[in-house]
């Protein structure tokens, strides 16, 4: 018989959850301090009600990809490949991304790279993907003290077009990926190299990209470190 | 009464700190333990708000920081974190050794419980 307090291993599916419920609980947290200021100080101003509605919609696009995740496993919503450009990709995942940046007051550096070749894969599943792992990087960036930008970019390598964020952080690398994984579930931190809280977004980025038979690695360019995906180019396309 | 606010998200610092200069402190915002012990040796805080989660050291390897200098250790810390106090390791070392005066949960703490709580903290060193 199971003893009071020991520890029951969690599924990967109920790790993601705990995560996203546990993310999902700060800006809600941020939201009602909002109310309860708003509440004893005379108005509420445009800029207020700006930044409830760009952390609301970064908290739904979590929910959304969580979501998305789950119904592309459980094979409700079939995948639909198809050949994309990733340089237009990563433009609309910028501007989407945007809105949240600006009120942590990080920039978003766009360099979708020298003609990144078509790739076959489902477009809203990478760019719900990319969505959530950006959200990360924005928080994880909005604690520095310094000019704070992620720089979202693709470039070609010898196994394909990686697409990922950077940043100039030193403390980012394998291990800290590694350690992420390990801690995923049991610790409320398990990304600790990168951002404070749950990091979910990064998780159900992972969880997205497997799906799309890719998976989400340390990436390094241009003197900066990141979490990329490979993705592999259409070689039929490329004779086009 | 100054106050250092250790809290990595922009926007909830910003309440907080709007909310204890309401109260009637002077608040210095900083993201990271490292900032905080510069902030600190700018100037002396009466009291100490501090979220357990930050990236890079942690609240707990701050906490060891800050009072391993003789003119810091009587200053009362307040942890406001989005850790639950009974998921705190070693709670009771934090208590006694670390100078820990109050453990807030975020989600169920009000702005109006943390003022009361930076108050009723600093007042009892009186």
């Amino acid at each position: 018989m199971r003893q009071s307090g020991d520890q029951v291993q969690l599924s990967e599916e109920q790790k993601l959850f705990l995560g996203v419920v546990e993310q999902i609980s700060r800006p809600l947290v941020t939201i009602s301090r909002m109310s309860e200021l708003a509440l004893t100080s005379e108005c509420t101003t445009t800029d207020q009600w700006q930044i409830v509605q760009s952390i609301i919609n970064a908290s739904l696009q979590l929910v959304e990809s969580y979501s998305l995740n789950l119904r592309v496993r459980g094979k409700l919503t079939p995948l639909n490949l198809e050949p994309i450009t990733v340089s237009a990709l990563l433009y609309d995942t910028a501007e989407r991304l945007n809105p949240f940046a600006k009120q942590y007051g990080v920039e978003i550096e766009l360099e979708p790279g020298p003609r990144a070749q078509p790739v076959i894969t489902d477009k809203v599943v990478l760019q719900s993907a990319l969505e959530s792992l950006g959200q990360v990087f924005v928080m994880a960036q909005a604690e520095v003290e310094r000019h704070a930008y992620v720089r979202l970019g693709a470039h070609r390598s010898a196994h394909g077009v990686v697409a990922g964020y950077y940043t100039a952080s030193s403390t980012l690398g394998v291990d800290s990926l590694r350690r992420a994984h390990a801690m995923q579930g049991t610790a409320r931190q398990p990304f600790q190299q990168l951002v404070n809280g749950p990091a979910a977004g990064v998780f159900v980025a992972e969880s997205l990209l497997q799906t799309l038979s890719v998976h989400l690695h340390v990436a390094k360019y241009h003197n900066m470190t990141g979490l990329a995906t490979t993705l592999l180019p259409s070689q039929q396309l490329q004779l086009v | 009464m100054h106050v250092i606010l250790i809290e990595p998200d922009r926007i909830q610092a910003k309440l907080y700190k709007t909310s204890l200069e309401q109260a009637g402190c002077t608040v210095e915002h900083v993201t990271g333990a490292q900032a905080a012990v510069h902030a600190a040796d700018e100037q002396t805080p009466d009291i100490v708000v501090l979220e357990m989660q930050l990236t890079g050291h942690s609240g707990v390897e701050f906490l060891y920081e800050f009072r391993s200098y003789a003119e810091w250790l009587q200053i009362p810390v307040i942890l406001h974190t989005f850790v639950p106090a009974h998921e705190l390791a070693h709670g009771a070392t934090l208590k006694e050794s670390l100078g820990v005066k109050r453990i807030l949960y975020k989600p169920t703490t009000s702005l109006v419980d943390l003022c009361e709580a930076v108050r009723t903290v600093a007042l009892s060193r009186v």
